[in-house]
Formats: structure tokens, C-alpha cells, sequence
């Protein structure tokens, strides 16, 4: 059982939640914005339904409302360890396929690359303050996938940016239940517990 | 034997008169009233170019023995229109619900069926008690990316119509309006009004899932609209107020980040302080008083020193009551 939260920690904790929240809210502003733009450049329909791709953490969870804080923290940065590979992927071919003919796309790739990055770090941030070792990165992550056609790769990339705009509405749910008080001793709780 | 028998309106009908042949002398009613001749074909009944009115019960009698060989109940109608399907979560993050209605009555009986598939996996939508053209359905999982299908089938003994609705999670989040919405002036303060509110009451939790809100009002003797958004916080200092003039007052909600905004709140109106009216005493009106013959009251007119909002505390009253004997006594003179 964790020890109960000392008030500097709990403010500390505090404190980078309501910035995670907002970098999260930032974030997902942004892709937004991407998502259109990609739609739009890359010939897509926007209400194009797109299977489950390998590699893309999907934002879906059930029992949502019991996770204890510790598994919010380590499935978001599961996640978005995840979106900075893939993110990293998406911006290489990018930039096969077009060279610099679409900087605009490119640039915005690339802001919200780093968005997901600081992010990342962040909720690191947020797992060290628990005194939880942070998971370390699997190597250079899972093998690379094989070579997709362009129009998969287009595919692909629209699975990649809808999947982290949701992620990024979770993660400012899950930063707020972090905050939240606990019920029994009114304190925020401690992120082993159940929240 | 008795059944029911539905008729599309503007059809033609044919009734046998059960197992009675065709030359067989027979006599129809409709609800009691017995069917003028003109209408049969031998023992049938033809009734043509049906309409709504000739709804009711139809019955056939033996000719001699009046015996009852026949009976059944007309219902003319027509079969469904495409339904009317909408989906709502009113209660973001527990689930949603669905409501439908036809767009045209068919005044028969209608049969309503609901589907949702969420990917490849059905889903049960509970029926409501009350309205019974309702349904709900508890989210299995959040921030899914897949979206939901709901079908809508109607049926009824003249046909069949179906409506299908896609959407995802998000798109469907739509508070109630706001509650408790009240509007009240400010004292000493002829430009403000001071506005508070309540969350929906159908919003399970609004600490983990905060709402914001947009407040729009308007003096009732202009059209325009102000607004303002508020991302926090369940009040809002209107500071712009015309003095004097009542406003109509409203707020919507929407989820901070996801969703569209509710429909307005019920309206309230207020108008923002104003200081008591003063008599306006000027030099003529004084030199127009000391020469009138006719002796009427004239109440103490207020003065600097009784304005409400120049003095503060307990001593101003007496100085106001102190000044007005004064000045009345200052007018009787002059009466």
C-alpha cells in the first residue's frame, strides 16, 4: 500500500496534472487541425472507416472509471511512446513521397511530434513524482512493419492521427481523475490506489 | 368469427360475409347502422376508395334469422414513413439514449424495433417505461474511435420502414440546459446584474467531466444579443447592463471538450438597480408653489445628503429624516 501523499507532492502532483491537461488540450487542438489538413492533402474521405492497425494504441478502454491512477500513467505513456515512433514513421514518408512539395504538412506533423514527445515526458514526470520506476523503452520498439503502399500508408497515417486525437481527450480525462480527491481521506489520492 | 382487418386508405375492400355464399341474402352494419344495398355484390361487401372514417366494426347477419355470421374490425391506415431517429448522451460518460418518433401517423398499430452495433458487436438498447418511443444504452467502452450503427425498423400490418444513424462517442455528447438559472441586480450598482446557475442535474459527474458555459442576454426593448463564453464557474457579473431596463437572460452548456452545446435554459428576466426616484424640485417650481392658492402636500424633496449611495451606515438615515423636516417646514412657509 502506498504511503499517503505528502502536501508538497500532492501540489507538485497538482501542478503537472493542470499543465498536462492543458498541453493534452493543446495537443488535440492541433490534431485536429492535422487531421483535416492530412484528409484533405492526402485524397482521403474524411469518413472513411479504417480497420485497427497494428502498432496504433487504440484510446478504447472498458471499466474506464476504475483504473487506478498508476495504470492511467502507464498506458498513456505506453501510448504515446507509441505515437512518437509512429508520428517519427509517418513524417519520413512524408517526405519520401513528397520531398519538400508540402512543407505546410510537413511542419505540422513535425509540431505535433514534438507535442507528443513533451508529453511523454510529462507523464514520466508524473510517474517518477510516485516514486514508480519508469518503464524503459523496449529498445527501438517493435520491428519495423512491412512496406505498405502508398494508399495504405495513407490509410495507415489517418488510423495513426484519429487514434491520437482521442488519446488526447483521454488523457485530460485521466490527468483530471488524478486530481481528483480521494474519497475516503479527501486527500488527492495516492495513484495506487483505486481511484 | 371476429378478427381485425387492415385497409390501406384508398383501397378497395371486399368483405365475404364469412362462409355464406355468394347469392345468399345477408345484411351489413357498420358500428350498428345498417349499409345501404347500393354497396353489395350479392352477400360482399365492397367498399371503395377506403378513407379514415370508415374505420369501425363491420358485421354480417343471415338475412331472415339475423343470425351474426360475421364480424370484424376495419382498421384504414397506411403503412409507416420513413421514422424520425435521434441519439443523444445527455449523461456523458454513462451511455446514451435514443428516441424516434413517425413523421405521419398511420393510425394503426406501429411495432418499433432498435439495433446497435458498436464494430462488430450488438448491443442492447433498454427500453424506456416512459416515453415508451425511447431507449437506452450504457457505454461498454470510452474514447472509441469505432463508431456506432443504429437501426430503427417500424412495422405495421400495412408495411415496413427503416432509418439507420452513424455516429461516434463523441459527436452525440449534449448536455441538458443549465438549471436554477437566476438573475438578480446588484444594489448600489445600476449596470450590473449578477447571474447563477446550476449544472444539469443529468450530468453524473461534473468534476471529472467539467462542463462550460455560454451566457447570452438582452434588454427586452433590443433584438441583439451579448455574449459571453465561461470555461469555469456556475455565475457570471453582467457589468454592461442598460440601467433601468429589464433583460432577458439565458445560459447553455456544452462539455469542455467535446460534444455540442446544450439548448438554452428556460429565460429569466431582471433589471439592474436603480435609485428610488427623486423629486425633481427646481426654482420655478418653488416660486410656482408659493403662489399657488390651493394648499397640497408636498413631500420633502431628497437632497444630496439622503443619496443612497453617497452614504453609508446607520447615521445617514438621520441626517436624510433631519434634512427633510427642513425642507418641509422650509415650503409650508412659502405655501
Amino acid at each position: 500500500m502506498a504511503a499517503a501523499d505528502s502536501p508538497s507532492t500532492a501540489l507538485r502532483r497538482r501542478d503537472l496534472c493542470s499543465r498536462g491537461i492543458r498541453l493534452a488540450g493543446k495537443m488535440r487542438a492541433d490534431v485536429v487541425d492535422l487531421l483535416d489538413a492530412y484528409v484533405e492533402q492526402q485524397g482521403l474521405d474524411a469518413s472513411a472507416s479504417v480497420a485497427a492497425v497494428e502498432g496504433v494504441p487504440l484510446a478504447a478502454v472498458e471499466r474506464w472509471d476504475e483504473q487506478t491512477g498508476t495504470q492511467r500513467l502507464l498506458e498513456n505513456l505506453a501510448a504515446y511512446r507509441a505515437f512518437r515512433a509512429l508520428l517519427a514513421q509517418m513524417l519520413e514518408e512524408q517526405r519520401e513521397q513528397l520531398g519538400e512539395a508540402d512543407e505546410g504538412l510537413g511542419r505540422a506533423l513535425a509540431a505535433v511530434l514534438l507535442q507528443v514527445s513533451a508529453f511523454a515526458y510529462h507523464l514520466e514526470e508524473l510517474l517518477r513524482l510516485e516514486s514508480r520506476g519508469v518503464p524503459g523503452e523496449e529498445g527501438d520498439g517493435p520491428p519495423p512493419p512491412p512496406r505498405l503502399s502508398l494508399f495504405e500508408q495513407k490509410l495507415r497515417g489517418l488510423g495513426v492521427l484519429r487514434e491520437l486525437a482521442q488519446w488526447a481527450v483521454r488523457s485530460v480525462r485521466d490527468l483530471r481523475q488524478l486530481t481528483k480527491p480521494s474519497p475516503a481521506t479527501g486527500a488527492a489520492p495516492s495513484l495506487a490506489e483505486s481511484p | 368469427d371476429s378478427h381485425v382487418q387492415y385497409e390501406r386508405v384508398g383501397a378497395d375492400v371486399t368483405m365475404k360475409c364469412g362462409s355464406m355464399d355468394w347469392d345468399a341474402a345477408v345484411t351489413w352494419t357498420a358500428n350498428g347502422t345498417d349499409i345501404d344495398e347500393s354497396h353489395l355484390n350479392g352477400s360482399y361487401l365492397i367498399l371503395k376508395n377506403v378513407d379514415l372514417s370508415q374505420s369501425g366494426q363491420y358485421s354480417c347477419y343471415e338475412g331472415s334469422s339475423w343470425h351474426l355470421k360475421y364480424q370484424t374490425y376495419l382498421r384504414v391506415g397506411t403503412p409507416p414513413k420513413e421514422p424520425v431517429l435521434m441519439c443523444r448522451s445527455n449523461n456523458y460518460p454513462k451511455g446514451f439514449y435514443c428516441s424516434w418518433h413517425l413523421p405521419t401517423p398511420t393510425y394503426i398499430p406501429n411495432t418499433f424495433n432498435i439495433s446497435v452495433i458498436h464494430g462488430t458487436k450488438d448491443m442492447v438498447c433498454e427500453k424506456d417505461a416512459v416515453p415508451k418511443n425511447r431507449c437506452h444504452i450504457r457505454y461498454l467502452q470510452l474514447f472509441s474511435t469505432v463508431k456506432y450503427k443504429v437501426t430503427l425498423t417500424v412495422t405495421n400490418a400495412l408495411g415496413k420502414n427503416f432509418t439507420t444513424l452513424t455516429f461516434d462517442e463523441f459527436a452525440i455528447v449534449k448536455p441538458d440546459p443549465p438549471e436554477s438559472v437566476v438573475a438578480k441586480p446588484v444594489p448600489n450598482n445600476p449596470r450590473r446584474l449578477e447571474v447563477s446557475w446550476q449544472n444539469p442535474s443529468s450530468w453524473p459527474d461534473p468534476e471529472s467531466f467539467p462542463l462550460k458555459f455560454f451566457l447570452r442576454y438582452r434588454p427586452l426593448i433590443l433584438d441583439q444579443w451579448q455574449h459571453v463564453e465561461l470555461s469555469d464557474g456556475t455565475s457570471h457579473t453582467i457589468t454592461d447592463a442598460y440601467a433601468g431596463k429589464e433583460y432577458i437572460i439565458q445560459v447553455a452548456a456544452k462539455d469542455n471538450d467535446i460534444g455540442t452545446w446544450s439548448d438554452w435554459s428556460v429565460a429569466v428576466h431582471a433589471t439592474p438597480w436603480t435609485e428610488e426616484p427623486k423629486h425633481l424640485t427646481t426654482e420655478a417650481q418653488i416660486t410656482e408653489t408659493t403662489s399657488a392658492s390651493t394648499s397640497s402636500f408636498m413631500a420633502p424633496p431628497t437632497t444630496k445628503i439622503c443619496d443612497k449611495g453617497a452614504v453609508v451606515g446607520s447615521g445617514a438615515m438621520a441626517v436624510c429624516w433631519t434634512a427633510g423636516l427642513v425642507v418641509a417646514a422650509y415650503s409650508v412657509l412659502f405655501i
